[in-house]
């Protein structure tokens, strides 16, 4: 059963990775973080990605469509992950799903050069899911 | 957790500890609390000794508070964390529990505990809370007994507990009007789970205050009975914000809230922050007296139900206080109730 730390850990074993954390998108804060962060700075860095999170999980243009009708009790992101791209490296944010009440992502920094947005992305949903459910 | 609604855990907080050289009793002098290189801070003694804990500069010898300084922010905690002090920091708003002088478990009256964030999600039930308590509670491993049990993940415990006690530590560092004290040795029955820096929890308490603020400067949706405000076209309202949109019944407030949604309340304060600068939620019109002015002309369309601050340009204030359907006048008011609140 994992913690943070070891969920941590093993993302950035994937290749490319540069850091990593986990990051409440409500306060903006940072749970818990690992390697670098942009600009050296993984407190600043979580409050800018919290916002992005945000407003990806708020807006209804990035819901899923069976969300118009009932059924959905809105505990959820209705996104599963965002990625971001530019010259030299990628941000991918998972959402976690939790069984209490959270708003809570897995941040991972990974370089273009060495990172496999593909693989990365399967294995941060795995470990967002071991991360809650153990 | 003595304070929150739900039916409380007994607890061992309040047994002593194991006996070791450190007298857990409620420390009363400040010679108690500082090591005699300490007592040169004449600032730090006034927190132990009755008086509200100042936000003055460590080490300055005059005590005047300095409104530089981040307000609220406790001196004695710094102190406490350099001196890795193992114990319980008791202020108006919550306690805060260190080991070595990081902290371990925080909480307040003002936001739910563990118990009920783990319970409401149905993640744990109430049962199973207290047996973990009463099993573990006084070796003070109820967070391992948890994850042994194979109901809670680890993870899942350090994402809701490392979440409860910044939560928790925000309202426990607010501003105080009351004197802190430290009681050297106790430990609380959770347990180790994942131990927080004291710098980085003040650094997180200040970022929140700083982000409060720049959703909407007004804190008054932050403690009082809250209504829903009439929006002439209410805007779709994220799912999130919807559910506490949904508590509002003009006599919860935003601890009310958070208890009954089973979340975290400085969430719930950022919500209510985002609403109320949508024009959604505004504080319950309470049965504060309006602000007669003699000059008061009478208004025979002065609005029902509504105590309008009338001022001496009644005509232009009942114009700003009158429910009204045109966005514009309801946003000059929001607008003005923000610029007041600056």
């Amino acid at each position: 059963m994992p913690g943070i730390d070891e969920c941590l850990l093993e993302a950035m074993r994937l290749p490319g990775a540069l850091g990593a954390a986990v990051v409440d998108w409500t306060s903006g804060l940072a749970l818990g973080t690992v390697g670098d962060a942009p600009g050296g700075d993984h407190e600043t860095t979580a409050a800018e990605a919290a916002e992005l999170a945000r407003l990806a999980a708020e807006h209804r243009a990035f819901a899923p469509d069976e969300e118009e009708g009932t059924g959905w009790d809105g505990q959820d992101p209705p996104v599963e992950d965002l990625i971001v791209s530019n010259r030299d490296t990628y941000h991918l944010l998972r959402f976690v799903r939790t069984t209490f009440d959270s708003s809570v992502f897995l941040h991972l920094w990974l370089t273009r050069t060495d990172g496999n947005l593909a693989l990365a992305r399967i294995r941060l949903g795995e470990m967002a899911g071991r991360l809650v459910l153990g | 957790m003595t304070a929150i609604g739900t039916p409380p855990p007994p607890l061992p907080v309040r047994r002593k500890p194991n006996g070791g050289a450190q007298a857990p009793a409620d420390l009363t002098s400040p010679a108690d609390l500082t090591s005699p290189a300490d007592l040169t801070s004449p600032t730090d003694l006034t927190s132990s000794a009755g008086r509200p804990e100042p936000a003055a500069p460590v080490g300055a010898v005059t005590p005047a508070p300095s409104p530089a300084v981040p307000p609220g922010l406790s001196p004695m905690l710094n102190r406490l964390a350099a001196e890795r002090a193992t114990g319980v920091l008791l202020r108006e708003h919550g306690r805060l529990y260190l080991v070595d002088g990081r902290i371990m478990h925080a909480e307040s009256p003002e936001t739910p505990g563990l118990d009920v964030l783990l319970t409401m999600g149905g993640l744990l039930d109430t049962e199973f809370w207290r047996e973990a308590v009463a099993q573990a509670g006084a070796r003070r491993r109820v967070g391992r007994f948890l994850v042994d049990s194979g109901r809670v993940s680890e993870g899942a415990l350090e994402l809701c507990h490392v979440g409860a006690l910044f939560d928790a530590a925000y309202f426990v560092l607010g501003p105080s009007s009351a004197p802190a004290r430290f009681r050297y040795g106790a430990v609380h029955w959770l347990g180790p789970v994942r131990p927080v820096p004291v710098a980085a929890l003040e650094r997180e308490t200040l970022r929140r205050r700083a982000l409060l603020h720049r959703i909407w400067p007004d804190p008054a949706t932050d403690s009082a009975p809250l209504v829903r405000a009439d929006a002439p076209a209410e805007p779709p309202v994220p799912a999130r914000q919807g559910a506490v949109l949904g508590q509002v019944n003009g006599a919860r407030t935003a601890a009310d809230i958070s208890r009954a949604l089973g979340r975290p309340a400085f969430h719930t304060l950022v919500d209510l922050r985002r609403l109320a600068a949508a024009g959604l939620v505004r504080t319950a019109p309470a049965a504060a007296p309006p602000q007669t002015s003699p000059r008061r002309p009478s208004i025979a369309h002065g609005p029902d139900g509504l105590d309008g601050p009338d001022g001496p340009d009644a005509s232009v204030s009942a114009l700003l206080t009158e429910p009204s359907a045109d966005p514009d006048v309801s946003l000059l008011r929001r607008l003005r109730d923000a610029l007041e609140a600056l």
